[in-house]
Parts: structure tokens; sequence; C-alpha cells
């Protein structure tokens, strides 16, 4: 790792100017970027920590719906009251990712943001794309029985790695940022984009835009929901194929659906 | 015109360079053995501290260099280029280039075995350019510059304040109920300031990239890992480690509980379990033991200990 500065702030205006150098990235749980910094693979100078930022907090809302600040814990977002009674499949696919200790640490806006465990992205050594743009694609004819079904190209098959992000695109979340130029919603469908030919762009965020909160809405088919999770362990381990299915029932009819997959496809994939 | 790094004048003989927070040259003599193996082979030790650089020459009194200033920034740059932090040794070869280099523990047994081995490793893994005689006098120069490293490891910093050229600051950071003023690097993580820095081992580095929880400490009460936390980022926190859990003589529960258990087979995953353990009982989630086999996932124990850990938590849960 090499060595790098920390520049902290209180106010989101001055961490979005912050953010803006191209040679700086923020931080808040630190659970990737530390990582990623110590493999190589990010090399920004600057960290921007945003973990005093006011994005700590999460209101449920009169009308039902959630709003969820960037900064909120993976394990408090899982473990809130009103997401185990109201968004099940939320809590569900939250517990299903990482460890507790990481859960403690990750926040919300990183979890949107969390890189690719391709092992041919973590590896300095090897091609990719997505690192190193126009260098190749070690996964086409390599080790691939994690890789994408679904969304890739021929310049990238990594999957996403999030869970959560798979329960929040079956609950049609909308993602909310901070940039120089203003505030915008995103809905989650439109929040990762598939690598094409530029697999180095994964989101739609621009630099130095910042996620600020996601909205969960209340629907019909929320609360009914679960999210189910197949893995090489039995915990502590990424997907091989995962579903987060939510439905609307009157009776034992279905009246709407809500079917988003993981572990199989290049960003999370809405497939109902 | 600055004088230049000893380091360079010293060409032509295996140099080994002791990075430390702190040293005085008081009662340091070289053994017998290793003062011949220096002597015969022309090896020199310089020991590199914040305010100071020695030479050390076997039989001779130690020396304090003029041209200390180039020769630390020379020795502090050869540890940022193979990324390690103080205390550290590095074994120069006759031609200037690092042959060895790796940060040490506190624990000075532990630092000589690590530095050994590390250097048997890095020759067996590598074009092998050294002769049998020049590796004997490099693991043994290590291990009598290592034997300076006694009381050097545990010493605070020398000097205060901000250095921007290195990233690095003085931070204070709340351990087990006592203020540690230390030295750390922007890119410093909390693991390697509490090893590294204040002295404490108890905590394990593993995997060092989040996947093992060998690391495992409780930041105000809460269960993280130590390895993905920066110590820059802390200070206003509270840390516990596996050090600050016993009160005296009296074991924490989970500790007696393992013990009780002997929910361990070689130990080192213990220190995170029990940290692990203790944050799993505060969150309170667990209710049954395939709860607490899920919510213990984050901690992996090679020796395959798990029926006996799941056993220990059971029984501190009822303590």
């Amino acid at each position: 790792m090499l060595p790098y500065a920390i520049a902290t702030t209180n106010d989101v205006g001055h961490a979005v100017t912050l953010g803006s150098d191209a040679h700086s990235e923020f931080i808040a749980g630190g659970t990737c970027v530390v990582d990623y910094q110590r493999i190589g693979v990010d090399r920004e100078d600057t960290l921007v920590d945003i973990s005093t930022l006011p994005l700590a907090t999460m209101d449920l809302r009169a009308d039902g719906s959630l709003r969820v600040g960037a900064l909120v814990t993976n394990s408090a977002l899982a473990y809130h009251v009103a997401v185990g009674e109201r968004f099940p499949v939320l809590r569900e696919a939250i517990l299903a990712g990482a460890s507790p200790q990481i859960r403690n640490m990750a926040t919300t806006g990183g979890n949107l943001l969390q890189r690719s465990r391709c092992p041919y992205f973590r590896d300095l050594a090897s091609y990719c794309n997505k690192r190193e743009p126009g260098s190749g694609c070690a996964a086409q004819d390599g080790y691939n029985r994690t890789h994408a079904i679904l969304g890739g190209s021929s310049r990238c098959i990594s999957t996403h790695p999030s869970d959560m992000c798979v329960a929040l695109l079956a609950l049609d979340a909308v993602v909310h940022t901070q940039s120089a130029s203003g505030a915008r919603a995103i809905a989650m469908a439109d929040f990762h984009v598939v690598p094409g030919e530029h697999p180095e762009i994964e989101t739609a965020l621009r630099k130095g835009e910042l996620v600020t909160y996601v909205d969960v809405p209340a629907t019909r088919f929320a609360a009914r929901s679960h999210y189910l999770k197949v893995r090489d362990r039995a915990s502590f381990d990424f997907a091989l194929a995962s579903a987060a299915v939510a439905l609307d029932l009157d009776g034992t009819t279905i009246r709407a659906a809500r079917i988003a997959l993981g572990g199989v496809a290049t960003k999370p994939w809405r497939s109902v | 015109m600055p004088n230049p790094s000893v380091l360079c004048s010293l060409r032509g003989q295996p140099v080994v360079v002791a990075l430390v927070e702190r040293w005085r040259p008081d009662g340091h003599r070289a053994t017998g053995a290793i003062c011949a193996a220096l002597r015969g082979l022309g090896a020199a030790l310089v020991v590199v501290t914040h305010d100071a650089v020695w030479c050390v020459r076997p039989d001779d009194e130690a020396e304090a260099l003029d041209d200390a200033e180039a020769t630390r920034a020379h020795a502090e740059a050869i540890a940022r280029a193979r990324r390690i932090s103080t205390p550290a040794i590095v074994v120069l070869d006759e031609h200037g280039e690092a042959r060895f280099a790796r940060g040490t523990d506190g624990d000075l047994s532990v630092a000589i075995a690590n530095a050994l081995e590390g250097a048997l490793c890095t020759i067996a893994s590598t074009e092998i350019r050294m002769t049998r005689r020049e590796i004997v006098t490099a693991t043994l120069v290590s291990a009598f510059a290592l034997s300076l490293l006694d009381g050097c490891a545990h010493t605070s910093v020398a000097h205060d304040g901000h250095d921007e050229a290195r990233g690095s600051d003085v931070v204070v950071l709340h351990v087990n109920g006592a203020d540690h003023r230390v030295r750390v690097d922007a890119d410093t993580t909390l693991l390697d300031a509490l090893r590294e820095r204040i002295g404490l081992t108890g905590t394990k580095k593993g995997c060092d990239m989040g996947q093992c929880g060998a690391c495992t400490v409780l930041v105000d009460g809460r269960r993280v890992l130590s390895c993905l936390t920066l110590a820059a980022r802390v200070q206003s926190a509270r840390v516990t480690t596996i050090e600050g859990l016993a009160r005296g003589d009296s074991l924490h529960p989970m500790q007696a509980a393992f013990v009780a258990e002997d929910a361990f087979q070689c130990g080192f995953c213990t220190p995170g379990q029990v940290m692990s353990a203790v944050g799993l009982l505060a969150e309170g989630h667990a209710q049954t033991d395939d709860d607490v086999r899920d919510l213990m996932s984050g901690n992996i124990c090679r020796c395959g200990a798990y029926p006996n850990i799941v056993a220990a938590i059971r029984r501190a849960r009822g303590a």
C-alpha cells in the first residue's frame, strides 16, 4: 500500500469538492477501500473520510417508506425493527452478506459501490479490462465458474458481489446523490451499468458524486419478500446465485411480483 | 550540500539496517558468535532511529554518525519501497540492494523467528544470487540486529507533530482504557498500530484482507476487523483488544469458557474468536447454536475447533 493522506470534513458540499479531485476517493466503512488500496487495485493518493457527515440516520416516514442514510451500517439497517417487519428481503439479503465484523463496519453507500471480486481483477499480474482498460479479460477463458451468465461482454464477465443491492433492486429503491452540479435521484435499476465496452465504468455516478441516502418505497409486495442465496460455504461467502423475491398476494393469486437475481450477472439483475 | 547517506559509503560489504523508534548504544555489544561472523564477513550494522543514526561494528563502541539525516531518509525510502513499517530489519548486499526486509513484532523472540523464517523463504523462493556464506551472514546479522531491538519496540515515538512528506502523524489511540501516543502513516492499520507501535501482539494478523477474523477487536464495543481499520480514523474511539478483557488474574467469562471447553488447538485464531464471541453476545442476536455458527462465520479456525467454540459461547452465555 502506498502512502496517502486522509482528508476529513463534516460538510457534504466540502466532501463533494474534495472527492472531485482525480486523485481522491471517498472512504466510509473502509472494508473495500482499505482492502483494494492494499492489494494495489485502488491507487488514489487521498482518501476523503466521510464518516462524520450527517448521513447516518434512518427515517421511517409517514407513507411507510424508509429513508436510509448512506452511512448507516449494514448491521444497523439489517437489525432495524421496521426493516424486519416491512422489508424482510432487505434484512435477509444483508445478513446473507459478509461477516458480522464487516457488517458492523460497512455502510449502505459503500455496499452500493462494492468492487468486483473477480480474481483477475484483484490480481495485478492478470489482464483485466476493468482494472487496466484495453489489457484484456483473463476470465473469458480462465477460472470462471463464479462469473456472469447474464449481462457480460467480451470485455468483462465479472459479477456484482452485493447481496443488499439485489434486495434494493427488487424493492424499487432509489439512490439519492449530491455532486457539485446538485442533487439527483437514480433508480436502482439504473444505478449499476453492464460492462459493455467499458467495464471500468460500474455505476451511473460521476467523479466526486456522493451517495447521500437511499429511499426504499412502501409497496404492496415489500412485506412478503424473501432472499435465497446459494454459495460454496454455508456462510460468509459470495453468492454463486441468489434471488430476491417479493410478492403481492391476493389469497393464492399473485397480483404482482418482483424478482431480482444476484451472483449470476454483471450487475444486480431484475428478472421480473 | 548535505552529506551522503552512510548506506552508500558502506557499499562493498553487507549492511544490516535496523529501523527502530528509539535506541541508545548503552550496554549493547555484540555477542561472541555474531561478532565473529560480522568480523569474518565484513558486515556492518546501522541502527536508524528518529533522531540519530549509529554505526555498530563488532567489538567496537557504537559510533554516532554525522550524516544522520540523509541516512535516515535513505533507510526510510528503502522501507517504504518495500512497504514495511518500523521497527524493521533490512539487509543490503554489497551492491546496496535490499535482499531482505521486514517489519518486526514487539516480542523479540517472535521477531527473530519471523525474520529468520522470512529470510529463508525469500531466499528459497527467488533466484539465488547469494552464496551460502552470504546467507549465513544475512541471517546471523539479522539476529544480531534484532537483539538490539530489545526494549526499543515498546518505546513511544521520539518526536511529535505532523510530517507531511511521509503522510504520518502522531495520534492518540485509546486502547484498553489507556491512551497511547503513536506515530502512524495515513495507511497504517489499527492492527499494525496495535502490534508494531503499541506492542499489543495478542491481536493476530492472519490474512490481512478481512477474510479470517484473527484481527477482530472491539471499537466502541462493536466487533470489527482491525486489518481493515485505518488507525488514524479511530482516534476518538475506545478500542478493546484481547489484552483488555481480563481483570487482573481474573479471566473474562468468555476466556474462561474457551479454556473450560478446550475451544482451540494451535491458538492463533483464538484472540479473534474470543473478541468476536464477546461482540456476538453484546449484539444479542444469537438465540440458537445455529445462530452462533452463522454469526461466528467471520472467524476461521484452521484447526477446526468449531464445535468447542460453539460450546464455549453457549457456556459463556449461560454464565
